[in-house]
Order: C-alpha cells, then structure tokens, then sequence
C-alpha cells in the first residue's frame, strides 16, 4: 500500500529542509518567506512506499494568495492520505493558526514540532503529549535542519495514513457562529460532513471563490446567514472567526507551552539587527558585503592585496590548466590512432567550445556559494527591508531586491522569487529588470574581453564597470517603466525577518551545487551540441567543406551584421555570437573560442597566464566595440530558459514579447551610446 | 495612538486595524490580532522592526500608522 503525504507549515518554519531530509532531493532551502512555490514531490528515502508532497508555505488557508489557494485546494480536494503539518515551536502562536485550519479540515494530520532545539535553548518546553491529547493527532518534536526525530516521525504517519486517523472535531467557535455553521451545512449537498463543515466556515469567512461555486439560489441564502451574522459580531464575523480561533490557540499554547521568561527576550538576532538596519551602518555594511561577493569571485588582487587571486580566479586557473592537459590529450590521442583532419578539428573545435564554459564554472560556484550563504542566512530580508525606502524612489519595493540580487547568480530562479512580490506593478517591473542584473553565465563574456583586449587595465574594474552599466540601466528602466505600465505602484511593505541563523555547510553546498550542476549539464549539452552544430555551419557551405569566411555561418552573419553596423561591431562573427547568447550566454564565449580561436591549448594557457586570450578578436573590436558588445549582450534578450521563465511568471505571451522587445531596444539604444561616447575617449 | 508613533522598546496592545480588506488579511495571517501585544523592536529609514509574538517582522512607517495600538 502507498501513501502520500502532504507537508504543510508556514513559510519560514522548515518545511522545505524536511522535505529535503525526508526525500534526499536536492531542492533549494532558503531563508526568504515564501520559498516553495511549485508543488514538490519525492519519495520517502527510508520507505519508497511513502510519496512526500511539498506544499507552499502558507500563513493560513484563505484564498487570498496564490499559495494558500495551491495548499488549501490540494488539502481539500485532492486529499492526501495525510497531512504533516511542521510548526515552528519557537513562534508557536502564528503556526498554530494554520494547524487549526488544517485540523478543521477533518484530514489525517501529523503535527511535527520543529526547532526543538531553539525552544529548548531559550529554555522553554512544549509538551507534546497534551497538544497530542488536546488536538487528537500526533505530535512529534523534530530538528529538520540536523535531521532529528524524522524517522518516529515518519513511522507516526505511516500509521496515521494507514489508519485514516482523524483529528478531533474542534469546536472552538461560539453559539452564534456554530449555529450559522450547521444553517449552511443543512443545504449544501457535496462532499462529506467534515468537507460540508469546512465549506460552511470559508463561506462565513467571505470566502469568494467557494461562493462563486455555489448554485446562484445558495449563494443567495448564503449571503443572508453570513449578513445576519455580520451584524451579530459589529460587522466582521471573518474578524470574529479569527479572534475565536487566535483566542483558542492562546488557550491551547498557556496549557502546553512553558515559556522561561514572559514577554519578549532580547534574542541574538535583535542584537544583529541593531546594527545590521541601523540607520546610519546598514548602508555600508550592505556595500562592503557586495563587494566582499563579486571580489571573492572575480578579483585578482583580493581584499586589495596585489596579486593574491580571489578563490574563484585561483580555482579558474586550476581547472583551466586542467582542461588544456585534457585537450592535448585528445589532440595526442587522435593524432595517434590516425585521426583524419576533420575529426580532428571537430574534437579541437568542441573541447575549445565547451573549455571556453568549463573555465569559467569555478567562478560561478564561487559566487553562487556566497549567494546562497546569504539566502540561507536570513541576512537579504534585512536588505529587502532597508533598501525599500531608496527603492521606493524609482518605484519598486524593497522586496523586489531580492528577486534582483539573486539576478547576479541566475535569471531564471531570480524570476521565479518575483512571485513573492504582490503588487503586480512591481512584479512586471521587476522581471522585466531582473536579466540587467549580469548573470553568472555572462561573466565569461567580460573576462574574455578584459583579458583579451583589456589586458593592461584592471580586470576587476572592466567587469564592475559593466555590472554597474547593468544596474544604471535597471534602475532607469524601473523610473520609465513605473511612468508607463498602468496599475497602482507599490503601498506597502511588510515582511516577516527570519531569525539569523549560520546556515549549514550542507545547505549551502545542496543550494550552490544545484545551480552549478545546471550550468556543468548545459557546457555537456546545449552547448556541446550547438558548437557541434556551429563547427559543421562554419566549416560546410553547399559546396561541401571550405573556409570559414565561404560557410553557412559567415552567410548568415554576414546578413544579420548590418544591424549592428551603428554600434561599432558589424563583423558576422559577432553576429552569429549574439545570436548563439540566446541558447545560453556562456555560448558566446564557445563561438568566438571557435571563431577567432587559434590552437586551443595555447589559448587555454595564455588565459591561465592572464594574457591575450584571442588576439583574434582585437582586429575586429576596437576597445568601444567591445564595451558596445559586451553592454548589448547584457541588456538584450536574456536566454531561452529566462524567457520561458519570463513567460510562466507574467503568463502571458503579450508581456513576454513586451519584455523582450523592450529588452532589446534598451540593448541597442544603450550599445549605441557607449560606443559613440566611449569612442570619443578610446 | 499609532502604532508608528510608540517609542522603541515599549510594548503596545493593538486596538483596531484601519486598513483594507486584503491587507487586514495578511496582517492577520502575520498575527496581528486586536489585544496582541507588540514590542518595537528598531527603526530605520525605511520603517519599523516589531516582535509579535516571537517573530520579528519588518514594516514600513505608512502601514504602522494604520495599526492602532493603547
């Protein structure tokens, strides 16, 4: 017999770590309310038998989040073969809100009390016996984030699922709200008494969808019993409702929790936070942290000491090296079995592509560590929350700051933390500034153009030097956007804090390593494949084989080339590289390797060197060209699964194309200034 | 009085929330409930930081003068 299993819990309280301790999968963990938005499912990995599904974290079941519809609809509809419900047991109150709801459900639920450890250690206690006896379902202490107690856990739902074991009827509302309650249970005709109880209550809670659902003549009677209630409890029987289940839960918690001190402890997190938002710190502090992120990645003279490679740039030139011994290996090995010419080029050609990628991943691990080490942290809330009142000036919200942060790692989960966003002003804008933000993937590009053509200037400042035309343009962006796309702009900001916590070192590593892993799968695939693809175009034209300026790539480049003739680099090599950027961005980096690239091991040592990559390429870019190209690509569509992220989170076409269009217009109109500007200096 | 009026450090009852539906909502959801208590915590430029009920929470001054507090 096989189970599944519904994990629900607010946003915050552990919920994904469980599911990632119970599955093994390696799904992100972080710190930013709301985090698991997509459903999640994986099977148990003591027992195959049991299916664990993640739910989004919600604070209650109202309808009135994307979320909390998601939860409540699976919860009520779909019905799991049981619930676990993870409370936070160091914010009990507020979690408690949820559990009740989810108990009135009438659903087979496990409670698991999560951060046993941090109650304990503030030297309060929960006891789970009485909540047990009080709420009619097991109750079992957990620390997901150290894995303890999963497995009684585990064991405990098993049973419950199997026994369909039902929670005790909570009764906790008073007369005139029960009465209300039985009065439309009498004419609702679907589902069991439990379902028929839970709709009777959502529908005394102004619940609009179920009206919506209801037959015109219910919905009629409906409206009346809620009104008469409405005006037995001063006009809100929603608000009467939840005083009445808040005045349980305090009940519920003076019975089972003791708490060491009353009222509020000064906890460390306070004490972090004084400085941390402090009026005058938290801008600096906020500035010297991001620089501390992009120097460890990228610099070559870290924390300002002349020639001390950062761990990103000393991990580079590791794997660099590495990858040219490889390459002459292949070279030595197929020159030594008699490989013929072309066989030889292909495999060349490719271990250039694909090296060209590979070289950069070190980089990109590092900064999506130090990225993920912030997320997990809880330290971003904290910046979402003071850079709200500055961004508020180009009219976004502070909480459209982390979405954009999380753009220097990835676009495409950057994207998708835009959901988090409610005003949906914001969100469009947002998104539609997010691929400004450089990712990890067009890192490549400028080191390839800092050390080829830069080589006697500072690398770090080229590359911060277009980070910064990035962030410019997206704030600009967001003044003119804000000015043009209807809808109210943002109102409020309100955002829960997680406490600061030092993530672990296997959070982090899980959260790095999946998105590093997605940039190793796509050097292996997507771009192997399309230099394959973009050898045979650029050695074959249809005369069979030939010089690269004959082939089909150099015809269609040297079409589209004249577009970029205003902006200083119309050679059909570029082009075609613009062009490739939109399969992936490190692609770009693959195709000039092909292109203007010589023998591939001395250009893999002379990178290593920090010498002139591909000397090639200074006879088709002066050095404006190249701050034109490098600025296009930045700014212009970003690659093809941003936009498929782009098309699921504005859900619709006419957006998406709204987005690309005015991505690509800024890329040209910003490309064309810098070339003429720069042209002026160079 | 408002409750972005309350000094930091003091501990306030919450009275009534003058805000709209929605918003009374999610800030139910977040637990603010008339008789919580709630303790500012910090302020800065952007807002208020309050414990209620064991959770820090983050807001702007706008929202907080909405939520009454005795």
């Amino acid at each position: 017999m096989s189970y599944t299993v519904a994990l629900a819990g607010n946003p915050n309280c552990g919920k994904t770590t469980l599911f990632n301790e119970l599955t093994g999968s390696k799904q992100h963990v972080g710190n930013w309310p709301g985090v698991t938005v997509d459903k999640k499912e994986g099977a148990y990995k003591k027992n195959k038998e049991i299916n664990v599904l993640d739910l989004p974290g919600t604070y209650s079941l109202s309808p009135y989040s994307a979320e909390e519809i998601i939860a409540r609809d699976y919860i009520v509809k779909e019905k799991p073969d049981a619930v676990i419900n993870i409370v936070d047991g160091a914010s009990i109150e507020r979690n408690l809100y949820l559990t009740v709801q989810v108990l009135e459900t009438g659903i087979p639920t496990v409670i698991a009390m999560n951060m046993m450890d941090e109650v304990e250690s503030r030297g309060d206690s929960i006891d789970c016996e009485k909540l047990s006896k009080i709420f009619g379902v097991p109750v079992v202490p957990i620390v997901a984030r150290v894995g303890k107690g999963l497995e009684e856990l585990m064991k405990v739902t098993g049973q419950v699922a199997a026994e369909k074991q039902k929670p005790n009827e909570i009764r906790i509302y008073e007369q005139n709200i029960e009465e209300a309650v039985e009065e439309i249970m009498d004419f609702l005709t679907e589902g069991s008494k439990d379902d028929r109880r839970w709709t009777a209550v959502k529908l005394l809670e102004g619940d609009e969808i179920i009206l919506e659902s209801l037959q015109p003549e219910q919905a009629k009677m409906v409206q009346e019993i809620v009104e008469k209630l409405d005006s037995q409890c001063q006009g809100d029987a929603e608000a009467a409702i939840a005083d009445q289940r808040y005045r349980y839960i305090v009940q519920t918690v003076g019975e089972a929790v003791k708490k060491a001190h009353k009222g509020h402890a000064e906890t460390g997190s306070s004490k972090l936070d004084k400085i941390m938002t402090n009026r005058v710190l938290a801008l600096p502090i906020f500035a010297l942290v991001m620089y501390l992120l992009f120097a460890a990645t990228f610099s070559e003279n870290f924390l300002f000491i002349p020639g001390l490679p950062s761990p990103g740039v000393w991990l580079a030139g590791i794997v660099e090296t590495a990858w040219g011994a490889l390459t002459g290996l292949v070279e030595g090995g197929l020159t030594a079995i008699g490989a013929s010419d072309w066989a030889l080029g292909l495999a060349l050609s490719c271990m250039d592509g694909v090296g060209a990628v590979v070289g950069f991943l070190p980089l990109v691990l590092v900064l999506f560590l130090l990225l993920s080490f912030l997320e997990d942290s809880g330290y971003m809330a904290r910046v979402a929350f003071v850079m709200d009142r500055i961004f508020r000036h180009f009219g976004l919200s502070g909480r459209s700051f982390i979405p954009l942060l999380m753009g220097f790692g990835c676009s495409v989960p950057a994207l998708m933390a835009s959901r988090t966003l409610e005003n949906d002003k914001d969100r469009k804008i947002t998104m539609m500034i997010t691929p400004f933000m450089s990712c990890g993937a067009k890192l490549p590009i400028y080191m390839m153009f800092a050390v080829t053509m830069f080589a006697d200037g500072n690398k770090t400042t080229i590359v911060f030097g277009i980070y910064m035309i990035g962030l410019l343009v997206a704030v600009l962006s967001a003044f003119l956007l804000g000015k043009i796309i209807k809808g109210n702009g943002v109102s409020n900001f309100i955002m829960e804090l997680p406490s600061y916590r030092v993530p672990t070192l296997k959070s982090v590593l899980i959260h790095a390593w999946e998105k590093v892993k997605g940039f190793a799968v796509k050097a292996g695939t997507i771009i192997f494949g399309s230099t394959v693809l973009i050898w045979l175009l650029s050695n074959f034209n249809f005369g069979g084989m030939c010089d690269m300026e004959d082939s089909f790539l150099a015809s269609i480049g040297n079409a589209i080339k004249v577009i970029f003739i205003p902006l200083g680099f119309a050679d059909w090599r570029a082009s075609v590289g613009i062009v490739t950027g939109w399969i992936a961005k490190e692609n770009i980096v693959a195709t000039f390797g092909q292109l203007f690239g010589g023998v591939s091991d001395e250009v893999v040592e002379a990178v290593s060197a920090g010498e002139q990559a591909l000397p090639a390429i200074t006879s088709v870019f002066t050095p404006a060209a190249a701050w034109a190209y490098m600025a296009f690509n930045l700014l212009c569509m970003p690659c093809f699964a941003a936009v498929g992220a782009i098309k699921r989170e504005m859900g619709s076409w006419k957006w998406t194309l709204r987005t690309i269009g005015y991505q690509m217009v800024t890329a040209y109109v910003v490309a064309f200034i810098i070339y003429h500007l720069f042209g002026l200096f160079y | 009085m408002a409750l972005a009026m309350v000094t930091i450090g003091e501990t306030r009852t919450i009275t009534e929330l003058r805000v709209k539906e929605e918003m009374k909502k999610h800030l139910q959801d977040l637990g603010f409930n008339v008789g919580e208590r709630v303790r500012v915590v910090g302020e800065n430029p952007s807002g208020l930081i309050l414990l209620l009920n064991g959770a820090r929470i983050a807001l702007n001054r706008g929202l907080a003068t909405k939520i009454s507090v005795a």
